[in-house]
């Protein structure tokens, strides 16, 4: 639903999106206003969360305006400018950490000082892509458009599973003045499996549990896997139990897919057997790999981002098929910033064939090319001498 | 045997030196010497003498490499690139005009009456030029050098440089600098031929002082009939059109356009009512610098910020000539676009069709029917596109009142033109359009439901769980990719088709051809059309095309439709559909997972039929065709020999034999977890060796590269980068319909386009002048809004005050013109801003103010005023009064003023004091507790807590005991705001003949003089004479023991303890005062009297004694003198007596 332009503010309806619209508010510096916030809820306006995430923003950027109508249904975002530097941050648990990271890591090149963030909160979250996933897949898509690592780094210190919490972790992120336009259209093939297995506040034989099961499937298509497990005691593991995995594979090009499962909540009166959840997993990691593409599906949107705020040059990337979430973000793209992508259906010799001498519906996955130009976003914040 | 062996040794073999066959060797051997460097001929002298040496020259020639070396850049010039801006600067009455005037005469032949506003014509086969006068106002100058690509910099050489021209080149070095080419006139004013030797030398340094050593210096001799020497412009026109250009950063990230024409297209009725209401003003001109976006902000300069209500393309009215193969321009090509100055005969417009009339009086000179056929004639030669190109530009309007149908709405053109949201009822006939309405009701579903509906044999997206799909939130997704397997599905039976033909082929290999090349066009539209429906998919929603529609516009047409469509239910029921889907996802919660929220039914990667379609992505599977090495090794041999391409070989992994033989390929193939295509085909040996020649041409297209020897390897691959970076920007596009390619990459430059602007300002309109440059700089993202911008500045050493904090300042930054209120400020060692009040002299300080948002390193310029009112010209002189660049932009600010505060001692105990004046209360005290304070001697101290008695007092420690007399003071910072002062420029609203009277706010100082306010001096300020007592010293005195300890030549000596006389009585008389009684003292008196008369009489004496002597003397030498006189007579008178007589006695001989 695209936005109505009132004024120069952007005007949006419903808390959904919440987080991309304010993400690119502040990216862009263009006002935005939210309005029908869950109004037809029995709990309406925002919830903690999203508070939470305004607090955050507020905390690496200097001179934002921030108004809220007092049923909390309606917000007036007024961005600053990013500051980035050292900053403690304690997430709310009804989202996991990732959620937060995801916008930190998304702003962490455009900021005055380099990012410095210590977040305290639920590190693995069911509907948040947990804070492994990120380190492991969504840094190296960043190394691509910085080129030089001068202390991008993400730390794991404690986990902590919901819905207590009690993880932290440390995000370091240097800045840059602007992005370098990045041609990826080949990710080759994958050629290592590796994972970790967590277990929090319960019996280590779990995780060793997970393990087997990931394993079997996975060694159906490849030698080369090896699954850790990190079994935490004390203050490191939280203060919730729970056990969970992410598998990582890793291709010959320094492509990364993930997949994430855990068990189900304490307290929700669910039990999770651990060989099912090592097999969902490994089957998950699976899917990945067959959609394919240059980055992981869940950070499609990330990769649009940068490749929307690089230089006025061309950057193309292959990507598997579009998740719902990208297309919302591609559209927003296009509203804060005008940025419109051309995006085209690549057909892999091999979908023909294969469909050429099996009947059978072997549906290959769609590859989509997305061709942009950068706006030629520029580091506005930070300081030259 | 020794013998033997001797013998048996063959002859050695000797060369012959002299004779024929020696001759010959010798010539053979010989090398030609004139052909031979010195290095050659002489290798000694170029051997390496010293080690130390040959080091340094290496490093030297290492240094001078790396001189040349620049941070490659991608190159952004556009293939079709817009007109050069030449601008053609100097002070009045110089002959700008008529240089203008010249050249245009010697590009294409024609006169211009007047030339007002940018003129653009067309020089040669690749490039146009816009010409544009540039008026004697300093805002005008800093426009114009924001936008010139090339400047002709006029001066009036019996005169000499006049301050305009430094003021400009001053400009253009803080914005840029482009190219600049000075042009000498009125050279013939000067009659002497050495004076005009001289000038022109003299000249020609000084401007090369300012823009470089060896810029080149154009010589006008004079005027013929008003006109420069033909020869004289020719030559200056060749250097024109074989000009080079640099990138300019600022252009290189900006876009921007100058305007030629504008319109008001505001209701003459509205205007009627109230002429002062704002106007709608579409302004025309080339794109330039980098694309432009659609809906960007642009900064008019001398008018605002604005939003470009609307963008479009026109086809260009000064195209160059169409690319056919010939060396010169023929006549008609020669074209001149000016609508300021009334040239350019019939322009189309989106909405109408412009023709020039050239007054009212170019019809009266001939009968009309001569006119009209001539006009008609004229029409024919002007015309600029086929009749094609022009049928598209005429709408035709079907109903009244309805929109205008253009021939573009019934391509599938959809994007490029407007009031698509009718096309698809008047042109039913074609299928695409068809789509097209369909999809603009429901945005891209509706057509992939019908679609599913239609086959009904629906793929689903996982196999064995399709039906989870149906209820899927993301249906969108699922949908397009139904849809796309649909089209895949065709392409393959196609396929299969095409493999079957190959199997029975060689007969039929003609037609297999003909259906091969069919296959491929249907297979490329199928692609399209999938490709065109995943971005209908993404970008549905929006407006996409050379104009933006209004929303209930969309709305209405939508109505119409429901109305007239025989499926009234079904647009209906799909709207309604949406629009509860909307609902829906309105307060979804946010997931940036492939599958958001549901947990998807996995399918099981285990079973054996699903992992071979995924066994091949590992890197234990079989690799595509470019990348399995035996496939590469193949292809080699393919192109080192063609024959041997279909050559038998094994497969060593597999063990299978491949023969040259189609059926066991065949069979390879359907085996399971076969190779993917592997044909080398003679395309791709093709692609090879395209890439080749590609790589060479590079190489040999820029012979820089080879300036730079040895090893470079960074710097080539930076510059290989930068050039496959351009590459790719221009040819990924190159092939998108012109529509969706102006979405995805913007307005190139060099498009010619219309912008319209709503809510201008009436004044603009109403006080146009064509003289001054109308400016439309794109702002990039951020740039349009307002924060605190921190920069480095430096007053410029020709202006002769110093700038003043708080004063207001005229400063060029970017596009824009504005006033402000600056603070000046120094960074300190720990990066604090410290307040200044003035700017330093002949050094760089640091300026807050607060502005638009600016990229760091934007260099910009600073005036006090902009009116050019001459008396206050020359009362300035240099009117840049700085210049700098932003260094960082934020939302606040941290200005320091250093502050001392000053107390004095109320008490003072042993190391504790009491200090009172500091403060005025207890709680300002309380705020500065623990603070340090110092006193003038240096003694360092503490606050610690504040008197109850004296308000204000304190008690602190010191390090060591202080004095009453002693000052206390206390250092501390205070915080200078930022004034919040924008005000830009808008010198265009101004009437006509008083655009250069822009005043601002005015300075304080202004303001006092005016109204005549004086304010008393402070008296602490005023000078006084400094009046220095003389100091008084105390005596030394050494302590005792010191004494003891010192050398006795440097010990004191006491004058008492000798044993003479003399001392003795110092001693007394030093010690004892002597007081006499009255009679001593009548006694003492009586002997002083005495005494001096005594002296006295001896006085006299002496000199009567000394008289006396005098005369003696005198008396005395008279007296000799006469016996003297005595003898000598004597002696005469016996020498006579003897003469006489021993004459006598001569006389008796």
């Amino acid at each position: 639903m695209p936005a109505v332009i009132h004024n120069d503010v952007l005007m949006y309806k419903g808390s959904n999106l919440f987080r991309q619209r304010l993400l690119l508010s502040t990216l862009s510096g263009r006002t935005i206003k939210i309005e029908e916030i869950r109004s037809t809820h029995e709990d309406p306006g925002l919830k903690e969360y999203e508070v939470n995430l305004i607090r955050l923003l507020d905390k690496i950027t200097n001179g934002s305006r921030v108004e809220l109508s007092e049923s909390g249904t309606s917000l007036y975002f007024q961005p600053g400018i990013l500051i980035g530097g050292q900053i403690t941050h304690s997430c709310c648990t009804q989202r996991g950490i990732g959620y937060y990271l995801e916008v930190l890591l998304a702003l962490g090149p455009f900021c005055k000082e380099p990012l410095n963030v210590v977040l305290q909160g639920v590190t693995h979250h069911d509907l948040d892509v947990s804070v492994d996933k990120i380190k492991t897949t969504a840094l190296p898509i960043l190394l691509k458009f910085i080129l030089v690592d001068d202390g991008l780094e993400l730390k794991v210190v404690r986990r902590g599973a919901p819905p207590l919490g009690g993880g932290e972790i440390v995000f370091r992120c240097p800045v840059r003045r602007h992005l370098r336009p990045l041609q990826w259209t080949k990710w080759g093939l994958v050629k290592r499996i590796r994972g970790v297995v967590y277990a929090l506040r319960v019996s280590p034989t779990m995780a060793n549990r997970v393990v087997e099961s990931a394993k079997g499937v996975m060694l159906n298509f490849l030698p080369d896997v090896y699954i850790n497990t990190d079994q935490c005691r004390g203050p490191n593991a939280g203060k919730s139990p729970g056990f969970g995995i992410s598998l990582l594979a890793e291709t010959n090009d320094k492509t990364f897919y993930c997949a994430e499962s855990k068990s189900s909540d304490a307290g929700t009166g669910e039990v999770t057997l651990p060989e099912d959840l090592g097999r969902e997993c490994a089957l998950k990691l699976l899917d990945e790999i067959h959609r394919g593409g240059a980055v992981d599906s869940s950070f499609q949107w990330i990769l649009a981002l940068w490749m929307a705020l690089g230089q006025k040059d061309v950057s193309e990337c292959v990507v598997g098929p579009l998740s719902d979430y990208t297309i919302k973000f591609l559209q927003h793209l296009k509203e804060f910033f005008g940025v419109m992508f051309k995006l085209e259906v690549i057909r892999t010799e091999d979908d023909d064939e294969g469909s050429a001498d099996e009947e059978d519906k072997t549906p290959s996955a769609q590859r989509i090319k997305m061709t942009c130009i950068g706006i030629g976003y520029v580091n506005i914040s930070k300081r030259t001498l | 045997m020794a013998d033997d062996a001797v013998f048996d040794k063959k002859k050695s073999h000797r060369a012959k030196h002299a004779g024929r066959k020696a001759e010959k060797k010798k010539k053979k051997t010989q090398v030609d010497q004139s052909n031979l460097s010195a290095r050659q001929r002489n290798p000694k002298a170029f051997a390496i003498q010293s080690a130390v040496r040959a080091e340094r020259q290496f490093r030297r020639r290492e240094d001078v490499i790396a001189k040349k070396q620049h941070i490659p850049k991608v190159d952004k010039t556009p293939l079709e690139p817009p007109p050069i801006v030449v601008a053609v600067v100097g002070p009045p009455r110089v002959g700008k005009t008529t240089l203008i005037n010249n050249l245009i005469k010697s590009f294409i032949r024609t006169n211009v009456s007047n030339t007002k506003g940018p003129i653009t014509i067309v020089t040669s086969k690749k490039r146009r030029l816009t010409l544009i006068e540039c008026n004697n106002d300093i805002n005008s100058m800093i426009d114009i050098a924001k936008c010139a690509d090339l400047v002709l910099l006029l001066c009036d050489a019996s005169f000499g440089f006049e301050m305009e021209i430094f003021e400009f080149l001053n400009i253009c070095q803080v914005h840029g600098m482009p190219k600049i080419m000075g042009v000498l006139t009125h050279l013939d004013m000067i009659k002497n031929a050495k004076k005009l030797k001289m000038t022109k030398k003299t000249l020609k340094h000084r401007f090369w002082t300012e823009v470089y050593p060896g810029a080149k210096l154009f010589y006008l001799s004079g005027i013929i009939h008003g006109e420069y020497l033909r020869n004289e412009i020719k030559n200056l026109s060749r250097f024109i059109s074989v000009m080079k250009f640099r990138p300019l950063s600022w252009r290189m990230t900006h876009a921007y356009v100058l305007a030629d024409r504008l319109e008001d297209i505001t209701s003459q009725e509205s205007i009627r009512k109230d002429p002062k209401i704002n106007r709608d003003v579409v302004l025309y001109g080339y794109v330039r610098g980098v694309p432009l976006m659609k809906d960007s902000v642009v900064h008019i300069a001398g008018v605002g910020d604005m939003r470009i209500s609307e963008l479009s393309y026109l086809p260009d009215p000064c195209p160059l000539p169409s690319s056919e193969k010939k060396r010169h321009l023929i006549e008609r090509e020669r074209q001149i676009y000016a609508p300021f100055s009334g040239v350019g005969g019939i322009v189309y417009d989106k909405d109408a069709v412009y023709i020039e009339l050239k007054g009212s009086h170019s019809h009266k000179q001939d009968d009309e029917e001569a006119d009209e056929k001539q006009a008609l004639l004229k029409n024919v030669v002007e015309t600029k596109e086929t009749v094609d190109e022009q049928m598209q530009e005429t709408g035709l309007k079907l109903f009244s009142g309805g929109d205008l149908i253009y021939p573009d709405m019934l391509k599938d053109d959809e994007y490029l033109q407007q009031g698509k949201s009718q096309d698809g009822d008047s042109s039913s006939d074609e299928q695409e359009s068809d789509d097209e309405s369909d999809s603009e009701n429901d945005s891209g579903i509706d057509q992939s439901e019908k679609d599913t509906k239609s086959k009904s044999s629906k793929l689903p997206w996982d196999n064995g769980s399709g039906s989870e799909d149906e209820g899927d939130d993301d249906n969108d997704n699922d949908i397009i990719d139904n849809n796309k397997k649909e089209n895949e599905n065709d392409l393959n039976s196609d396929d299969t088709d095409s493999e079957n033909d190959e199997v029975n082929q060689e007969d039929f290999s003609i037609k297999w051809k003909e259906k091969l090349t069919e296959n491929a066009t249907t297979a490329y539209f199928e692609r399209q059309k999938t490709s065109k429906n995943i971005m209908k998919l993404v970008y549905g929603d929006f407006e996409i095309g050379n104009k933006t529609k209004n929303q209930d516009e969309e709305e209405e047409s939508e109505d119409s439709d429901d109305t007239k469509s025989a499926g009234l239910l079904k647009t209906v029921t799909s709207s309604q559909k949406k629009k509860h889907k909307e609902k829906e996802q309105l307060d979804l919660d946010e997931c940036s997972f492939f599958y958001s929220l549901n947990k998807p039914n996995l399918r099981d990667w285990t079973k054996d039929e699903n992992k071979l379609i995924l066994i091949n992505s590992f890197v234990t599977g079989k690799r595509s065709a470019d990348e399995d090495a035996e496939e590469l090794l193949k292809l080699d041999d393919a192109s080192d020999g063609d024959d041997e391409i279909y050559g038998d070989f094994e497969d060593l992994e597999t063990g299978e034999k491949h023969v040259n033989d189609e059926k066991t390929d065949t069979q390879s193939k359907v085996e399971v977890g076969s190779k993917r295509k592997a044909d080398p085909a003679k395309a791709e040996i093709l692609n090879k060796k395209l890439k080749l020649k590609a790589k060479f041409d590079a190489e040999y297209d820029n012979p820089d590269d080879h300036r730079i020897k040895g090893d470079h390897s960074y710097y080539e691959s930076l510059k290989a980068e930068a050039l496959k970076q351009s590459e790719l920007n221009k040819s990924v596009f190159e092939n998108l319909d012109n529509g969706l390619r102006i979405e995805v990459e913007g307005f190139r430059p060099g498009l010619y386009v219309r912008m319209l602007f709503k809510n201008m300002p009436s004044e603009l309109v109403t006080n146009f002048d064509s003289s001054y440059p109308l400016l439309i700089g794109a702002l990039n993202m951020a740039e349009q809004n307002i924060g605190f911008v921190s920069c480095k500045v430096k007053k410029h050493r020709w202006y002769k005050k110093i700038l003043k904090t708080n004063d207001p300042l005229i400063i060029s930054l970017g596009w824009r013109r504005f006033q402000t209120l600056p603070i000046y400020s120094k960074i300190e060692d720990d990066l604090k801003c410290r307040y200044l009040k003035y700017t330093p002299e002949h050094v760089t300080c640091n300026m807050h103010f607060y502005g638009p948002i600016t990229p760091q390193n934007t260099g910009f310029l600073a005036l006090q005023t902009v009116s050019n009112a001459t008396n206050e010209i020359q009362q300035l002189g240099f009117r840049i009064a700085a210049t700098g660049s932003v260094n960082e932009i934020n939302k606040s600010t941290q200005i320091m003023k250093k502050l001392k505060l000053v107390g004095t001692p109320l008490k003072i105990y042993k190391k504790t004091a009491f200090i009172k004046d500091m403060f005025t209360t207890t709680l300002e005290v309380a705020k500065f507790e623990g603070a340090r304070v110092k006193t003038v001697s240096g003694i360092r101290g503490q606050i610690k807590k504040a008197l109850s008695k004296p308000e204000g007092a304190f008690r602190a420690t010191f390090e060591d005991k202080i004095l009453m007399s002693d000052v206390v003071f206390c250092r501390t910072w205070f915080k200078v705001d930022v004034t919040k002062f924008y005000a830009p420029v808008v010198n265009l609203l101004l009437p006509i003949g008083n655009k250069n009277a822009w005043q601002g706010m005015k300075t304080k100082g202004q303001l006092k003089r005016e109204r005549n306010i004086k304010y008393d001096a402070n008296n602490d300020s005023m000078y006084t004479d400094i009046v220095r007592e003389p100091k008084v010293f105390k005596p030394l005195v050494i302590p005792k023991e010191l004494q003891k300890a010192l050398p006795y030549k440097i010990k004191p000596k006491a004058k008492t303890m000798t044993l003479s006389k003399k001392n003795k009585k110092e001693q007394f008389s030093g010690r004892i005062a002597v007081i006499k009684n009255p009679h001593e003292q009548n006694v003492s008196n009586v002997m002083k009297m005495l005494k001096t008369n005594f002296e006295k009489k001896k006085e006299v004496q002496k000199q009567l004694t000394s008289e006396k002597m005098k005369k003696y003397k005198k008396q005395q030498e008279a007296e000799e003198w006469r016996k003297i006189k005595r003898q000598k007579e004597v002696k005469k008178k016996i020498c006579r007596q003897l003469s006489k007589m021993s004459n006598k006695k001569q006389k008796q001989m």
